[in-house]
């Protein structure tokens, strides 16, 4: 590895400048010769048939081309979902074909589509289209739901019931110390900024581009490829730069399905692009939890029992699942005994998905709640008590963490924060007529990787374009990749134009799990040693060359723009020089796309701490939190700035997560009542405290070649607890149902 | 949005003749919330009169010594920043502040702000079925649904809507006075008749005439009201519209109280004047004791349900909240 600085410097986004000034372009901004715009009409009952659709009165407003229905959409030829691995092929989660036949699964379905020339006509016709019903009674919670629930023994081949130990035999224990506890959390709902949208285009019978707001270009294009069953490469999608996901882009909805279908039907391009209400039924959302947590620990606060029990909703027309406790408490304290449990309750509700870190952010919620609950019980400081059940090993695989630093992330934060200072008796702090809480909680999610392959075109210019099929969510991921491109060929940062967001490049993963810099960074130093090993062929048969004649295979970058011998490293060649010498004015390299490794002697997770600072007018009892100190060990630091950024942006999501996000629904009809920005209450500036954010550790090399992970969903995790914890300290009133609303706490004062 | 011609008046007498023609035409004025509710399918005219050109955009003093007159197309966030607002009638300009954006209070005018439409999410989506203010005769989904947001004072069985408006609440404690123009000729409207209660035509929001066009708004010379305080109690900082919201003002002798003008934001279909709880704290002494008990008074008949029975007591508490901060002020 090359002894560079590139990385962990705070450099500015190389898109920073298209951002600000407007000139970024987004997928539904790209302009399509001829394009066409799509409005949906969605069912407003839960679950039935329709009985009928008149569309005429829609038909005749001037600029409608079409009005599509079940009865008379264009079927793509393989209307079911495509059973590939949905890592490498897409993701669907909405398996149900739209307007595929009659039955409604969930309020908000598209039953129709109204396909026009501008966007107003469309908008009004799907107003004038009549749906009658004949309504059958829904499954709308999981107590109705209780005959089809199921306890999925895996979800994305990962065990999700892992079990060590007897933990009844734990509970049964009277001298321990117990707690056990219910936590719940509403609906949650993504809201990026930029609503997902797609414009398919059919260039030809047989070839269709699609302009897709997407976490996933390759896993579009193998969707609709099999879909309409034409070859992978006849699809392509494109996707330069996205405003926020989330996770709410990383699976194809039915949106993507039914451009395309309205762009066949009409035979010009078609755009849909959602309504925000839209998003709150057909993009997917974070299913409501209900999570008993079960803790019983001996004297000294170590952990001989624990227990989580989940239970959560899917759809009817979808089986994702959000697995609460496997990949959050299975591995976060040393305990004798650990029994994780999830039971999934279908429902007439639009289809779940990934939302920022599914499955560890409500966990960890629930757990760090739990274990604030048994430190008050235990009379020890919150602190205190995980540092005693800190795990050197994952506590069910007992191997070891490749690299942790939680111990770091707990005594730093406790440190910037002031901790020491803390009375632990709720409600004894107070500024003037407020009252102060302190609450903190650990941090945790998954470190994943998976595969990818890139392509590097090398001028004698000094220039480079390196180019593969991943994204930007609004991350800051172009620029990531452009400084360890930098670092990984020896190329100067200013020299290299990263392209992504297109699936004509090699191949990329879904930018989801946090995955993309480490599953990017390691394909980049893999194809850095492609160009580098061409270079050094080059070199070894020019006999004006210093490495005329030495092995390749000994070859390495010796510094940037130089390849030279590992053993003496004096003796070597500049790129350009060799190229030159070759007659070449320019030199490519193009990986192919691996099988993902299966290292089974770590386990790779990243870890955290959140301290939080509250205050409430006992009166008035609104939360504000005033003071966040979030310390995260990810590894290596690719770029200061945007890393600090990723954990602001958890952070905040997190805060709303704890007090003000839900989307709530009508018992009657089943639909979203707070489906836009103004009722879905996502944090505003005003709410944004001061956020300290420290990095602790080192690079983590096990787990990959750049020793970075993900910072994407970390940051959210631990939050809504440690906010919940702070609550609980400032008013000794322990809330277990999010968000934290001044409602829940007027009984207080 | 349904399709819909469009004209620009130059006068207002020119507005007042085009809906004399056209009745189910609407006037446009910053458009915040009606084009909003166009995009939604709830509001659905067929022509639009674009009253932004009439020269209704100023601030001035009354005449008759304190009062002051706000042209109906002063934005809000003008007005808000106005001097004779900010200096004589604060709780005005922290109310205004209190609302929406800086974008739309760039936009939002006076006598649209009087207008603005309520929040409720049955009103605001048409895939609901069921809203007598949407489709009359329809029932009221808020009932039985979900109704946090809802009122508690003043509803009726056929609705439950609040006013969403902070503006309103402030000019309902000064007595502001509507001055409206249509084709039988100008009149006043104080702000008390001029938003109604619900009962059995929610439809039917104000006492504005369909050909009536909001000129101006008066308010009286209240030397008191530079003691005046708005509250807004939401559930976020910024943006967001109020749970509950008190407006008060308070006229002191020392620690006496001569008189007070309190009204509430988020529990009525109008902006709620909370007369009881003022004949309470007239002859009082200024305190916590007396505050709870002039809130008791005000929510003695209030009635919460499923999801919203909590403003009750959120009421009272901002009501002692808004009069002590009032009572501190120097």
């Amino acid at each position: 590895m090359a002894e560079t600085s590139i990385l962990g410097s705070a450099r500015d986004r190389v898109d920073g400048k298209l951002k600000v000034t407007g000139a970024a372009k987004y997928a539904v901004e790209f302009e399509v010769p001829k394009c066409a715009y799509a409005w949906p009409v969605e069912s407003n009952i839960a679950k039935g048939k329709i009985a009928a659709i008149d569309f005429s009165a829609a038909k005749s407003v001037p600029g409608v081309l079409t009005v599509l229905t079940h009865e008379n959409a264009p079927k793509p030829k393989n209307p079911t979902k495509p059973i590939i691995p949905e890592q490498l092929q897409g993701i669907r989660n909405e398996e149900r074909l739209p307007l595929s036949d009659d039955l409604v699964h969930y309020a908000g379905q598209y039953v129709a589509l109204v396909v026009a020339e501008t966007i107003p006509a469309a908008q009004y016709a799907a107003s004038l289209v009549r749906v009658t019903y004949t309504p059958t009674e829904p499954i709308l919670n999981l107590e109705a739901a209780q005959k089809d629930a199921k306890q999925p023994a895996r979800n994305n081949n990962e065990k999700v019931q892992p079990k060590k130990g007897d933990v009844g035999k734990a509970f049964a224990d009277s001298s321990l110390t117990k707690i056990e506890q219910t936590y719940i959390t509403p609906t949650e709902t993504h809201n990026p900024i930029e609503m997902s949208g797609t414009i398919a285009h059919w260039e030809a019978d047989d070839k269709l581009t699609l302009y897709d707001a997407t976490q996933f270009v390759k896993g579009g294009q193998s969707q609709l490829a099999h879909a309409w069953d034409l070859p992978v490469e006849n699809v392509r999608v494109i996707c330069p730069y996205v405003g926020g996901a989330f996770g709410c882009k990383g699976a194809i909805w039915p949106h993507v399905l039914l451009a395309a279908t309205a762009a066949k039907a009409t035979g010009v391009p078609v755009k849909f692009h959602l309504p925000r209400k839209s998003m709150f039924t057909s993009a997917g959302h974070r299913t409501p939890t209900r999570q008993t947590l079960t803790l019983a620990a001996s004297s000294d606060g170590k952990l001989k029992g624990m227990q989580h029990v989940s239970q959560t909703l899917t759809s009817t027309v979808g089986q994702f699942t959000e697995s609460c406790g496997a990949r959050s408490t299975a591995l976060m304290y040393a305990s004798d005994a650990i029994k994780i449990e999830e039971t999934v309750y279908p429902v007439n509700v639009a289809t779940p998905t990934f939302m920022r870190a599914p499955g560890e952010c409500p966990g960890t919620y629930a757990l760090e709640c739990a274990m604030d609950e048994l430190a008050i019980a235990l009379k020890m400081d919150p602190v205190q008590l995980r540092m005693v059940n800190h795990a050197e090993n994952d506590p069910i695989k007992d191997v070891p963490f490749s690299a942790k630093f939680l111990k770091e992330c707990y005594q730093m934060g406790a440190e910037r924060f002031g901790w020491s200072k803390r009375n632990p008796q709720p409600g004894s702090m107070k500024d003037g007529d407020l009252l102060v809480g302190w609450g903190m909680a650990t941090k945790t999610y998954p470190a994943h990787k998976m595969v990818a392959a890139g392509k590097i075109i090398y001028k004698t210019d000094g220039t480079a374009t390196v180019q593969c099929a991943t994204h930007d969510l609004g991350t800051g991921a172009y620029t990531a990749f452009t400084e360890i491109s930098a670092e990984q060929f020896g190329i100067p940062f200013e020299k290299i134009t990263f392209e992504l967001g297109k699936s004509d490049y090699p191949f990329g993963p879904v930018a989801g799990g946090s995955n993309s810099t480490a599953t990017v960074g390691t394909a980049l130093h893999e194809l850095a040693g492609l160009f580098h090993k061409s270079l050094a062929e080059l070199a070894i048969k020019d006999a004006k060359s210093p490495l005329f004649q030495q092995k390749a295979e000994e070859i390495a970058m010796v510094a940037p723009g130089r390849i030279g011998l590992r053993s003496d490293r004096g003796k070597s060649d500049s790129y350009n020089d060799l190229l030159k010498r070759a007659g070449r004015d320019s030199l490519e390299a193009e990986s192919k796309v691996g099988t993902p490794e299966q290292n089974k002697k770590f386990t790779f997770q990243s870890f955290g701490a959140d301290f939080v600072e509250v205050k409430i007018d006992p009166l008035l009892p609104r939360v504000q939190v005033t003071r966040v100190v979030s310390v995260v060990n990810g590894g290596r630091i690719v770029n200061a700035k945007t890393a600090r950024s990723q954990i602001l942006g958890g952070v905040i999501m997190g805060i709303g997560m704890a007090l003000t996000e839900t989307t709530e629904y009508d018992p009657m009809t089943g639909l979203p009542v707070t489906r836009n920005l103004a009722d879905y209450h996502v944090m505003t500036n005003a709410d944004a405290p001061s956020i300290d954010v420290a990095f602790v550790g080192e690079p983590d090399f096990e787990f990959n070649p750049i020793g970075c992970r993900g910072l994407g969903e970390i940051g959210i995790t631990g939050i809504a607890a440690a906010v919940a914890n702070a609550v609980f300290h400032a008013t000794g009133k322990r809330v277990r149902d999010l968000p934290i609303t001044v409602d829940k706490l007027l009984d207080v004062a | 949005m349904n399709p819909f011609s469009y004209s620009r008046a130059a006068d207002p007498q020119e507005a007042i003749n085009g809906i004399g023609q056209n009745p189910a035409a609407k006037f446009l004025g910053g458009g915040t919330n009606l084009i909003d509710l166009m995009k939604m399918g709830v509001e659905t005219p067929p022509h639009l009169i674009d009253v932004n050109r009439l020269a209704l955009a100023e601030v001035e003093e009354l005449p008759n010594g304190g009062g002051v007159r706000i042209g109906a197309l002063v934005r809000n966030s003008d007005l808000a920043e106005h001097a004779l607002i900010t200096q004589r009638y604060p709780m005005l300009s922290e109310a205004l502040l209190a609302g929406a954006s800086p974008q739309l209070r760039n936009l939002a005018t006076t006598g649209g702000n009087l207008l603005q439409r309520t929040r409720c999410y049955y009103f605001y989506d048409p895939a609901f079925p069921q809203c007598n203010k949407r489709v009359p005769g329809s029932g009221c989904g808020a009932l039985n649904g979900f109704n946090r947001v809802h009122a508690i004072l003043g509803q009726s069985e056929q609705c439950i809507a609040t006013n969403p408006s902070d503006m309103n609440v402030a000019l309902a404690a000064l007595d502001a006075v509507v001055q409206v123009q249509g084709s039988k000729g100008a009149r006043s409207i104080p702000i008390g008749d001029f938003h109604r209660l619900p009962g059995s035509t929610p439809n039917v929001e104000t006492n504005l005439q369909a050909d009536e066009l909001i000129t101006a708004v008066d308010l009286p010379a209240i030397p008191f009201a530079t003691r005046s305080h708005y509250l807004k109690v939401r559930d976020r900082a910024s943006y967001a519209f109020a749970l509950v919201s008190v407006a008060a003002a308070l006229d002191l002798d020392g620690r006496q109280i001569k008189s007070a003008r309190v009204a509430l934001g988020g529990v009525a279909h109008k902006p709620w004047r909370a007369s009881k709880a003022e004949q309470v704290l007239a002859g009082k002494e200024a305190n916590e004791q007396t505050f709870r008990a002039a809130a008791e008074a005000e929510l003695a008949a209030a009635k919460g349900y499923k999801h919203n029975s909590f403003k009750i007591e959120l009421a009272k508490r901002a009501i002692v909240s808004a009069l002590t901060a009032v009572a501190g002020m120097t």
